[in-house]
């Protein structure tokens, strides 16, 4: 089994409905010691997991004097940028160009590793020539390659012509290195097409079109002018279904509401609504109707003659973009074959506002290459750390072996264990911890906080740490050098350590025996971790006119302030010993 | 200076010295390690990069023309098997062995223009096809055939390396050992 | 020296670099440190690939050639057992290797390879991890055990990587750049250690 590391997670009040927003003050019930045995937390819960957090994902609100977690913050996109050329590209691009990069960044088919452009050198001549002499080539071809495994766009036969603008030359491509319309091509064709009219272009196109391939992009194009023009026809339909009325699954108006689903419009066109009727279906492939091919021997006897090396497998096949210009195979790429390059997908800096007061609890600089941030209230600059390290005493045979973490807990055995609260702001911070002396579940282990009360020394400034270097390490370790560990005694009531801004003390765990009724019962994944809930109420005295700074009233206003803040956490100190 | 010198190279554990027969024109560093019993021949134009290791005490060791051996590589290696053959390791031409791989003894042959990436591990007695690409920390079993071009990646996935770019590659590993030939120090007569 | 007593375990430069004594550093006037940063026993740096081509824009605007093969930051931290070397690559048809590139408070984890070309400031590396040639890995960017990266991949920041190749598998959130500071494990090693602070 792999070893636990002790690990701190907090409970973000987003998950409890009660409290939500509303900033902890002395009155509130979540607070008021007497509840706490009632509704003691549940680690265990299985909603427990959406609500714990390690410190570093938290965020803190300084408007409503709570803890936020990336469940319940709202996010905002500032910069989209790709991953891999680092371009910032702008959301109008967006919305045309789609989420992913349209420059020549793209990923391998087969190993999403990232893919290059090479110029295919014809072969060399005289392979003990060591000079190149690549300027006498008359035309060079590009491929990408994939220099993790080996994998070249020549596989499913598609060449470029030039090493910039990939991506729009591989949308023109299809593999095999057959061309293919863009989207824009297309509609010209057609409106060239209208525009010679008469029905024998119409036909003419409708043949070309079923001659060709059609991929998804093409049907839906078709499709979509398919329909626009039918609802634009107000002679359109009228053969009977009226009596559905607008509940028919082709009735305009439904078809219109669809559409505008799809397409991002206007929920309702009021034209559309006035109309009554049905309205014909395609019926060619002009129209976007593409006939199912139910004939799929050729495919079997493809995969017959094909090495399962060749076929694609699912992974590879879901992070194909959608219809990037593949032919019709419902959808699914069967063979490595079929598969074309990824443009890789763009990645965001995005700001997080508070749920509640809506302010802006973190904000990146949008500048796709800086990493600073504009705001960045994480909740680790506001509530205290909580560290844990298994203390071995000295036991009655002699000195203990050294903790090592990860060790396994021998069931009914009193171990000890020195958490370590770091306090982050430059007030001092009266801690009340608060923990069932039984762990939820069905193996409960007793837990005893030595010191459940204790005050934390503010956190000077960085400078001063350093000038009081050699002072703090006579003072504030003062207690470990004195004597060793072995000769300390677990004391109620009592800090074990404090230095400048810290104070550790010690909880006492009998973990539990894990003894199973033989034949009847299993145990569960993880239940044999040793996971206390804790809760942790910090108080500390802050500058007055925290809530409204603004308004500047005056010196009254300078008065310190108390501020409270009460949280549960859960600290996972390893696990126990089976058996 | 003596003092300033960091690159100072622990004494080696002094194993036996191995006979080795050497082409001229090869590039060994001399912190090379060459150890074992049986000979370790080297063929033209070859590089032997600094701290590489060859252990020859379980068979033979030949490397072919125009190879490259990285750093910390170990080939050679006696495997679990622990077994003598007579040829040991057998390294194709235009083999690229990288950093910190290893290659077991036991009659193991590398392919021409094989390169083996960093990290991975060749077991005792596999054949490694004729330009095959292992990439980083590929394990091969002991005893595996690996047919020609194949490409072991991710985990011990394969595939096949259609580019057809063999040629080019060994005519890279040319120029490649010609930049390294004038980068490192060789030092043959160390090792003879 | 004879000013210093017993010879410890490391070196300690006068820009508060510790390197190991055995560490096999190889063309050190070709490796360049920013100082405070920490180099493991058994690590191996490969200053002698330098650049064998300058390329012709940079050595005609600067007289003298840029002979720098690894140039390194402050407070890095290079584990036992890792390997640095430069990237090589093919340019107008001839082989040359290019400098490798590292930030500030980069952690190279033990056993991994790095022939990255450039590495940004706050980047944590796991064991065993192989990174490949001409990789870019911006700043704040944590690397998990056992990754390969292949070669040319570039990995923004505030990325975490993971599997074989890489891919970003997450992202490091806001409260979690403290975390890359290598202040503290700076100081936990050399020839007298302090203890780790609580």
């Amino acid at each position: 089994m792999a070893p636990l590391n002790p690990y701190t997670y907090i409970q973000c009040p987003c998950s409890d409905s009660a409290s939500l927003g509303r900033p902890s003050d002395a009155t509130s019930p979540t607070s008021a010691d007497g509840d706490e045995e009632d509704n003691a937390f549940d680690p265990r819960a299985p909603r427990a997991n959406f609500s714990l957090y390690p410190l570093e994902y938290l965020l803190y609100c300084e408007d409503c004097h709570q803890i936020r977690c990336p469940r319940c913050i709202t996010e905002e996109i500032a910069t989209y940028f790709c991953p891999s050329c680092l371009f910032e590209v702008p959301s109008s691009n967006l919305k045309s160009e789609g989420n992913r990069c349209t420059r020549s960044c793209f990923q391998c088919p087969i190993c999403i590793g990232p893919l290059s452009v090479t110029s295919i050198e014809a072969p060399p001549s005289d392979p003990s020539l060591l000079v190149p002499d690549r300027a006498g080539t008359p035309h060079t071809t590009y491929s990408l390659i994939c220099s993790y495994c080996s994998w070249s766009s020549t596989e499913i036969g598609i060449q470029f012509d030039k090493p910039n603008s990939i991506h729009a030359q591989l949308a023109k491509i299809r593999n095999g290195g057959a061309s293919r319309l863009t989207a824009k091509e297309r509609k010209e064709r057609r409106k060239e097409l209208s525009h010679r009219g008469g029905e024998a272009a119409l036909a003419a196109s409708s043949e070309a079109a079923a001659g060709q391939d059609m991929d998804l992009e093409t049907q839906f194009a078709n499709l979509k002018l398919f329909y626009n023009s039918q609802l634009a026809d107000p002679n359109a339909g009228d053969n009977g279904f009226s009596s559905l009325g607008d509940l028919g699954f082709s009735s305009p108006s439904s078809l219109s509401r669809i559409m505008n689903l799809y397409t991002g419009g206007k929920l309702h066109d009021p034209r559309a609504k006035s109309k009554l009727g049905a309205m014909r279906e395609a019926i060619t492939a002009d129209e976007g109707l593409l006939e199912t091919d139910l004939d799929e021997s050729s495919l079997i006897t493809q995969l017959h003659q094909s090495d399962f090396l060749d076929t694609a497998s699912s992974t590879q096949i879901c992070s194909q973009p959608p219809n990037l210009g593949e032919t019709y195979i419902y959808g699914a790429a069967r063979f490595n074959s079929s598969l074309r390059p990824v443009p890789y997908l763009l990645r965001t800096k995005r700001s997080k506002r508070c749920p509640v007061c809506r302010h802006i609890i973190s904000k990146p600089e949008a500048k796709v290459q800086t990493t600073r941030f504009r705001i960045r209230l994480v909740a680790g600059s506001y509530i205290p750390s909580i560290t844990i390290r298994r203390l071995n005493l000295p036991g009655p045979n002699g000195p203990a072996a050294p903790a090592i973490l990860g060790d396994l807990l021998e069931p009914l055995k009193p171990v000890h264990f020195v958490l370590t609260f770091k306090n982050p702001i430059f007030e001092s911070l009266k801690v009340t911890l608060g923990a069932p002396a039984k762990t939820p579940g069905r193996f409960p282990s007793k837990v005893t906080v030595l010191c459940p009360q204790f005050d934390i020394d503010a956190n000077t400034d960085v400078w001063d740490e350093a000038l009081k270097e050699n002072d703090r390490e006579s003072s504030g370790r003062s207690r470990r050098r004195a004597g060793t560990e072995s000769q300390f005694q677990v004391e109620v009531g009592k800090i074990w350590e404090r230095g400048r801004n810290w104070v550790s003390i010690i909880v006492e765990v009998v973990p539990a025996s894990l003894k199973l009724e033989p034949g009847r019962d299993v145990l569960k994944q993880d239940e044999d971790v040793l996971e206390i809930p804790m809760f942790v109420r910090i108080e500390w005295e802050a500058e007055g006119g925290g809530d409204d700074a603004a308004s500047g009233t005056g010196r009254d206003k300078d008065q310190k302030e108390k501020k409270e803040l009460a949280y549960w956490c859960v600290l996972g100190l390893g696990r126990i010993k089976q058996g | 200076m003596s003092s300033k010198r960091h690159s100072i190279l622990p004494a080696v554990s002094a194993g036996p010295k191995p006979p080795v027969h050497f082409s001229s024109s090869i590039t060994i560093a001399e912190s090379a390690l060459l150890t074992g019993t049986n000979l370790i021949t080297i063929s033209s134009e070859s590089v032997i990069h600094p701290r590489a290791k060859l252990d020859s005490l379980a068979g033979r060791i030949t490397i072919g023309r125009r190879c490259v051996v990285h750093e910390r590589t170990m080939i050679g290696a006696i495997g679990t098997s622990g077994k003598v053959t007579e040829q040991a390791v057998t390294l194709g031409d235009y083999a690229t062995v990288e950093v910190a791989a290893s290659i077991e003894a036991g009659n193991t042959i590398i392919g021409e223009g094989t390169t083996v990436g960093v990290g991975s591990k060749v077991g005792a007695g596999a054949v490694i096809g004729k330009h095959c690409t292992l990439t980083p920390h590929t394990e091969v079993p002991a005893g595996e055939v690996i047919p020609d071009f194949t490409v072991i990646y991710s985990n011990g996935m394969r595939r096949i390396d259609k580019r057809g770019v063999a040629d080019l590659k060994n005519k890279g590993q040319a120029r490649q050992i010609d930049v390294l030939r004038r980068m490192i120090p060789t030092n043959p007569a160390k090792f003879a | 020296m004879s000013r210093r007593p017993p010879r410890g375990e490391y070196i300690e430069t006068d820009t508060g670099n510790k390197v190991a004594r055995k560490a096999t550093l190889v063309g050190t006037q070709n490796i360049m440190l920013g100082g405070k940063t920490v180099i493991q026993p058994e690590v191996m740096i490969r200053g002698d690939l330098v650049r064998s081509i300058q390329s012709s824009s940079s050595s005609s605007s600067s007289g003298t050639p840029n002979n720098t093969a690894v140039a390194i930051g402050r407070y890095c931290f290079l584990s036992r057992a890792s390997c640095l070397r430069p990237p090589g690559r093919f340019y107008k048809g001839a082989f040359t290797y290019m400098p490798l590139r590292m930030g500030d408070h980069v952690f190279v984890g033990p056993s991994s390879v790095i022939q990255a070309a450039s590495i940004g400031s706050h980047v944590h590396i796991g064991a065993r991890v192989v990174v490949g040639e001409f990789a870019i890995i911006k700043d704040y960017v944590r690397v998990l055990d056992e990754t390969v990266i292949p070669p040319n991949m570039v990995i923004p920041s505030f990325s975490i990587v993971a599997g074989q190749p890489a891919r970003v598998i997450g992202e490091v959130p806001e409260g979690g750049h403290e975390a890359f500071e290598l202040r503290d494990l700076y100081k936990t090693v050399g020839n007298n250690p302090q203890p780790p602070a609580s």
